[in-house]
């Protein structure tokens, strides 16, 4: 608000119109001279907008729907990454206790003697052979990259709406435990984006199948992490700002009871054990890549709102600036007019 | 002296609560645990649960796991389970012959296990709607 003390228009926008000041019959007032201080925003953030006065209206109303829609999108994808979160802490339990006898019954069997096929001896043999590949896909985006290169074997392609459930996992698993099982394929990655924070996801590679003999979870790399090293995160506010945290905590793996008796033999057990691993891996994947895509979502649109209101920012200035150009217009010609008539 | 019984899937807690007995489908016959049970670790197969809790028995349709057995705490991984009051018979049935028809199509080792499975894990489903609760 500058601080004029002019009696002609008492419009608080008057600073503006320095740029009139060249015109000789405004030598009568006296601009203030702080008026110039009011920054006006940079040409460049909206080039010279040289529509007339409707057309800026419809712009700022189009703009401030957009923000409305961004920012409509933007809360309800903070919503659905709460809720996947709270899929990830209710599917902790499971995971816990199947880290818990995995450990258990590996440290059993690595006493006995065992031939498992499921681990890791295999990959020496693999090794040898070339390497040939099939890709199952899930999600649109992936179906459509894939779909429009055909030279790609592809074995089935998966949609998941919304949340992802255990029949989605369970359906991937199955297809994965039957091509492991009829030896079709030798080894099973898995391969999604991980949540890191609101404004970066990880594509990650680890090896599903073969498990390796120690209970680990290895990478793509061969950089192995203990399976009963979890990583958790968690949808918080920090002053004010939606952030998240990650935290990591190792499950605690108390022995089994001596005496615990194999109801079956151990090979049957893990059998058993084998689908309820991939079980819970795939749909960790499945909840950790929706995850990331809901807080890319909630990024962009954010940034899409600041840009919208940025945007309406600039065009209001413009608009008023000619708005007030052209009130100036018809005053001067009224009174270019009644001098004319005196 | 009850047991505590736990069924856990990835992605929820099926159950949580004391109960009187349960009867376990196992890849060797049904082994029914009452408390005081020997400690043992079982894997499940595809098939019912049946739970009595009250006086009454309640049925729970689990689709393939392992179980663990020690001081009265039952723990029980499943890749899938339903209760039978959350079934809907008229889904389920229909769940089933689709299975069914899939079967029959089936063609190659790889499809055949899946259909299997899928084909068990329908008519599990169906059973448990089914079952008479005494």
């Amino acid at each position: 608000m500058s601080s004029s003390h002019l009696s002609m228009l008492s419009s608080p926008k008057f600073s503006d119109l320095d740029s009139l000041s060249s015109r000789s019959f405004l030598s009568g007032l006296c601009l203030p001279a702080g008026a110039a201080a009011s920054p006006r925003p940079s040409p460049s953030s909206t080039g010279v907008v040289h529509c007339g006065l409707r057309e800026l209206r419809t712009r700022i109303d189009s703009v401030k729907n957009t923000q409305k829609i961004t920012e409509a999108m933007k809360l309800v994808a903070a919503a659905k990454v709460r809720r996947a979160q709270q899929a990830v802490v209710s599917g902790r339990p499971f995971s816990e206790t199947l880290v818990e006898v995995l450990y258990n019954i590996n440290e059993q069997l690595q006493t006995d003697d065992i031939d498992v096929p499921l681990t890791s001896a295999r990959i020496a043999d693999i090794k040898s052979l070339g390497l040939d590949f099939v890709v199952l896909s899930v999600g649109k985006k992936g179906n459509s990259f894939f779909q429009r290169r055909p030279h790609i074997p592809v074995d089935r392609f998966l949609e998941l709406g919304g949340l992802p459930t255990t029949k989605d996992a369970q359906a991937i698993a199955d297809d994965v435990f039957s091509l492991f099982v009829s030896e079709e394929v030798d080894k099973v990655e898995l391969l999604y984006t991980k949540f890191v924070s609101l404004v970066k996801s990880d594509p990650v590679i680890h090896t599903l199948l073969p498990l390796s003999p120690k209970g680990e979870i290895c990478d793509i790399n061969g950089v192995c992490v203990d399976a009963a090293d979890d990583e958790l995160f968690r949808l918080t506010t920090k002053e004010g700002k939606l952030t998240v945290e990650r935290e990591s905590f190792r499950t605690p793996t108390p022995a089994f009871s001596p005496i615990l008796q194999f109801e079956q033999d151990p090979v049957q057990i893990l059998d058993a054990l084998l689908p309820l691993y991939l079980n819970s891996q795939i749909l960790r994947a499945l909840q950790e890549s929706l995850a990331s895509e809901l807080a890319a979502r909630m990024s962009a649109m954010s940034s899409a709102t600041d840009n919208a209101i940025e945007l309406k920012k600039s065009l209001s200035t413009v608009y008023n600036r000619q708005r007030q150009a052209k009130i100036t217009g018809e005053i001067l010609e009224i009174v270019a007019g009644a001098e004319a008539l005196v | 002296m009850t047991l505590n019984l736990c069924v856990l899937t990835p992605n929820r807690m099926i159950w949580d609560s004391e109960v009187k007995e349960i009867i376990l489908s196992t890849n060797s016959g049904q082994i029914g645990v009452l408390p005081n049970h020997a400690p043992i670790a079982t894997a499940v197969d595809i098939g019912l649960l049946r739970i009595r809790r009250n006086g009454q028995w309640l049925t729970v349709a689990l689709m393939g796991g392992f179980a663990r057995i020690s001081n009265n705490e039952i723990t029980i991984l499943g890749n899938d389970a339903e209760i039978s009051t959350d079934i809907d018979p008229q889904e389920a049935k229909q769940t089933l012959e689709i299975a069914e028809a899939n079967l029959s199509r089936a063609e190659g080792k790889r499809q055949a296990i899946e259909s299997n499975l899928a084909l068990r894990r329908a008519r599990t489903r169906v059973e448990a709607v089914n079952v008479i609760s005494y």
